[in-house]
């Protein structure tokens, strides 16, 4: 089946879903608990839930009757979707659904900690005293009531997932498919892997709050295989944004299939560097991986108020030239690692990690910001009801600098530049970091040569901090659909730099003996 | 509770068939969890978790798809499952896409393979606190200890699975580990960090907490002072540890869904010579107390011992029902059990020893490899060998080349089982290897 651009257009624009999944506010069987008081007006939220201030409030209520600094009832529902194709035809999909509360109780930096995925009066009871036993107190006075929050604007959408049916999707992915062996008739192979979801959060505090937020994500990701006579390579590109179906515009899509077909066509060409130490160009974008494992986890206080961190006493000090500004911000709108309030209630902001290049602040979460006697930051984060949550980053990005891209290229004499990252990783103690580069450069005299792939890049954060020389004026946001893992919890984030020269690094590559 | 979940997974068939579903496949999952960390001196967290979740498998008109729920009232749930089915509807259809044939659930090993032992569910809170106790104390000692988290987790897993097609069968695991993290004063700024965590099925198998958290300490004292190594060709000792992510990475592409779908180095080497002959792996899913043991696979089909590489030819890869129908492979199974790797006949010293000099890695920082081609670049940390002996830790090094040739390049074996992993490796040497560092 072959769609001509325009049909797809039309498809986009008018498919009506002959399958649509029932939404999360339309679903039936919805029941209310028991009601004690009920002062504010009518929740959705609550009402999905099947539990209302009454029951948040005795739950709260149990939660902390052996004591508690702070406490909260985190209650999320997820519903996602997945589909995938293969060979040319779609032909499976994925759909979950996970719904729980989790429970939770601090008392200095002692954190007890229960979920359930039974919304019932009786098994919330439960969990909650199970959470409770971490302390030894005397209760305290939970709120009878719980005041809801302004709702956050940073995504929202007119037409929540749970309305897009499939026979809108699949010609989408049809789409790119045909698009990406259209590109070059190398392509032997293609896949497309395609993935929504509407989460749903509401999150009630000790201290009287109820925090909403509706949270869309979603990622398209197509996989590439071309041969070349004995030889077969693959490559894959994808984008992803707390977005909605409209936002797959066929341009878009054409970027990320392009992208993917040159990713893949270029590695034949490809070779390894030569090993060992030299000055490494990160191209602007996806490079901001560097960021997140060079200084971002380093940040997260969670870390530093164990004195684990290599940034642990580094406040206040100058960690880079002085046009180095580096921040974490959870308010960009529609990011993948945008979020209106984080998983502790909290209100979402810009946190500057690095400032004309002295290190100004952690990304705190509630336990760290009372240990240093702070505000938030709106860094708390977790991955489901399923866990507890602790600082992480959001979108993490440098500032513009003052040089140019160009000047950056014509200042190496032998080097390399790197364009595309599968993974990265630090050690958060040591400040060893590591970032594997799929596709990249060889510099020789100032001058792009020849293409370059599979190596790993390992360097020291503050190290490499210090030995950014460089800085250009084309910083972006990667468009990629990057997730951050920390103890076993993953979340989405994202990641943005402009082009740098960092003076030196260690690269992964050949000895030529 | 197997009992009751296996008729929650029977109900799911039957509610899947009512919905239009011409076969199905449900499995009913719970699991119990407590996680403990306690954190210089103090208890820090205690997690104390039950989870459950149904997962389904349809095939309705040649079409399939799969779906899993947390939310298990009785009205959302065939709700869920009336939904499922529509979807699977809305798909292509794909003459591949069939139940597992019922041939393949015969023979089911009864093994007593000793998974469940009850004394994880006696653990209390002073036994668990009792614990993180002796590992706080052992991993504390030395004057340069910044911050040390000891943790103790354990739980039991159940899983009961039914299909259209005649499938029931049920199975339990309960586990338990514990060990630290440890954060030292380093060179300036720096921390060294490492850790060592012991577990296993049985409480009784697990070495005395003291001693892990000893080890933990141990561990990352030997990381102090570590500098950058030389940029060179030469030989990289791995032990047991770092082995088993290592052959991990190997085994990646060893699955017919990366053969048919051409993103596999071992798509051409298939019943081939492709490593050293000094390699032979084998999934064997019937290890007694195995941390990934089991009678079935999760799509039912019946345990046995799979060898996949002998002497260093590739006898079999993973393959499960769709892609074995769609590659024209004869099923194996479709996701890994244990990796017993054939172990050589020299203690870990004697290999320094053998190897003379060298660069001997105790873990791996990040890195990747590429399934299709098997090129690959790791980042390492470890020490140099120097005249037989190890000498000073190094990092921030990268080691690169080919997953085919560097396990071509496979020279000696250690005897040295690492065993709290599912992959049982012991330690491996390779010649002619490309690292760089300063």
């Amino acid at each position: 089946m072959t769609i001509k651009r325009r049909e797809f257009l039309g498809h986009m624009a008018a498919g009506s879903a002959i399958l649509t999944v029932p939404g999360f506010l339309t679903g039936c069987g919805v029941q209310q608990a028991t009601a004690i008081a009920d002062a504010t007006p009518e929740n959705p939220f609550m009402d999905w839930f099947g539990v209302d201030q009454g029951t948040v409030a005795r739950v709260m209520s149990e939660l902390t009757a052996n004591g508690a600094d702070a406490a909260d009832l985190y209650f999320q529902h997820t519903r996602s979707n997945t589909l995938r194709l293969e060979d040319g035809i779609v032909s499976s999909a994925n759909s979950s659904i996970d719904q729980g509360v989790g429970l939770r109780v601090v008392i200095g930096e002692q954190t007890g900690y229960a979920f359930t995925e039974d919304l019932t009066l009786p098994s919330m009871l439960a969990a909650a005293r199970t959470a409770s036993a971490i302390a030894s107190g005397s209760r305290v006075a939970a709120p009878q009531s719980f005041s809801p929050a302004a709702t956050g604007k940073l995504y929202t959408t007119t037409v929540p997932w749970a309305s897009v049916g499939i026979d809108q999707k699949l010609p989408l992915l049809k789409y790119v498919e045909t698009k990406a062996k259209s590109l070059d008739p190398a392509v032997e192979k293609v896949s497309v892997y395609w993935a929504d979801a509407d989460e749903r959060v509401m999150i009630a505090t000790l201290d009287g709050r109820l925090v909403t937020d509706h949270r869309p994500m979603t990622r398209v990701t197509v996989s590439v295989t071309a041969k070349q006579g004995d030889e077969t390579q693959s490559g894959y590109s994808n984008i992803a944004a707390r977005e909605e179906f409209g936002w797959y515009k066929t341009e878009r899509l054409d970027t990320m299939v392009q992208e993917a077909v040159d990713r893949t066509m270029i590695l034949f060409e490809a070779r390894r560097p030569p090993a060992g130490e030299m000055p490494v160009i990160l191209a602007s974008g996806a490079s901001g991986i560097l960021l997140h494992e060079a200084i971002g986890h380093g940040m997260e206080a969670d870390f530093n108020r164990k004195g684990a961190s290599i940034y642990s006493d580094m406040i206040g000090k100058k960690v880079a030239e002085p046009f180095i500004t580096i921040v974490d911000q959870a308010t960009i709108p529609r990011e993948r690692g945008a979020l209106n309030y984080d998983d502790e209630g909290n209100a979402t902001g810009r946190t500057e990690l690095v400032k004309d290049g002295v290190l100004q602040s952690y990304l705190h979460d509630e336990i760290s910001a009372k240990q240093y006697g702070l505000k938030p930051t709106g860094s708390g984060r977790r991955q489901s009801y399923k866990f507890a949550p602790m600082p992480r980053m959001s979108c993490t990005f440098m500032e513009d600098g003052p040089h140019t891209k160009d000047e950056i290229i014509a200042s190496v004499d032998h080097g390399i530049i790197c364009e595309t990252y599968t993974n990265g990783q630090v050690q958060i103690g040591a400040g060893d970091y590591t970032f594997y580069v799929k596709n990249g450069w060889l510099v020789e005299g100032g001058k792009v040569t020849a293409p370059i792939k599979d190596v790993n890049i390992i360097g020291n954060g503050p190290e490499s901090l210090k030995r950014i020389t460089m800085v250009a004026n084309d910083a972006r946001l990667d468009t990629g659909g990057w997730t951050c893992g920390k103890n076993g919890q993953g979340v989405p984030v994202s990641q943005g730099i402009p082009t740098v020269l960092v003076s030196k690094m260690t690269v992964g590559g050949e000895n030529v003996s | 509770m197997s009992a009751e979940l296996e008729s929650r997974a029977i109900q799911g068939v039957e509610l899947a068939k009512k919905a239009g579903a011409d076969e199905a496949w449900v499995s009913a999952e719970q699991s119990r969890d407590v996680e403990f960390e306690y954190r210089d001196g103090a208890l820090e967290k205690v997690k104390d978790t039950t989870s459950r979740s149904l997962n389904v498998r349809l095939f309705a008109n040649g079409r399939y798809s799969s779906h899993s729920t947390t939310d298990l009232k009785a009205d959302r749930l065939q709700s869920f499952i009336a939904d499922a089915v529509a979807i699977t509807r809305a798909l292509e259809p794909d003459e591949y896409r069939k139940i597992t044939p019922a041939e393949l659930f015969a023979n089911r090993p009864s093994d007593d393979l000793d998974l469940v032992d009850s004394t994880v569910a006696t653990l209390d809170r002073d036994r668990r606190v009792e614990w993180c106790k002796a590992l706080d104390e052992t991993s504390h000692k030395h004057e340069r200890v910044i911050s040390a988290t000891a943790g103790v987790y354990d739980g039991t897993s159940m899983s009961a699975a039914a299909s259209s097609n005649g499938f029931v069968g049920s199975q339990e695991q309960t586990y338990c580990w514990f060990g630290s993290s440890v954060t030292l004063r380093d060179q300036g700024e720096k921390r060294a960090e490492d850790g060592f965590y012991a577990g296993g099925a049985h409480v009784a198998d697990l070495p005395d907490a003291a001693s892990v958290g000893r080890i933990a300490l141990e561990r990352t004292l030997s990381r102090l002072d570590s500098e950058k190594g030389p940029t060179m060709k030469g030989t990289m000792l791995v032990d047991s540890r770092a082995a088993a992510s290592l052959i991990g990475r190997l085994l990646r592409p060893a699955n017919a869904g990366s053969v048919q779908q051409e993103r596999s180095f071992w798509a051409p080497l298939i019943g081939k010579k492709a490593f050293s002959d000094k390699l032979t792996i084998i999934d064997d899913p019937l290890v007694p107390r195995g941390l990934a043991s089991r009678h079935f696979d999760s799509e039912g089909i019946s345990a046995k011992p799979i060898p996949l590489v002998e002497n260093g030819v590739i006898r079999n890869i993973y393959v499960d029902t769709y892609y074995g129908l769609k590659g024209d492979m004869t099923p194996t199974t479709g996701s890994a059990s244990n990796r017993r790797i054939a172990t050589g006949d020299k203690s870990l010293a004697e290999l320094i020893a053998e190897v003379g000099d060298g660069v001997y890695v105790t873990s791996w920082l990040g890195g990747n490899a590429d399934s299709t081609t098997g090129d690959f670049s790791l980042g390492l940390r470890g020490h140099m060998i120097e005249n037989g002996v190890i000498g000073r830790p190094v990092g921030e090094m990268n080691v690169t080349g080919n997953l085919r040739d560097l396990f071509g390049q496979l020279e000696m074996l250690g005897n040295d089982v690492y065993p709290y992993s599912s992959t049982l490796s012991p330690s491996l040497v390779f010649g002619g290897v490309d690292f760089s560092g300063v």
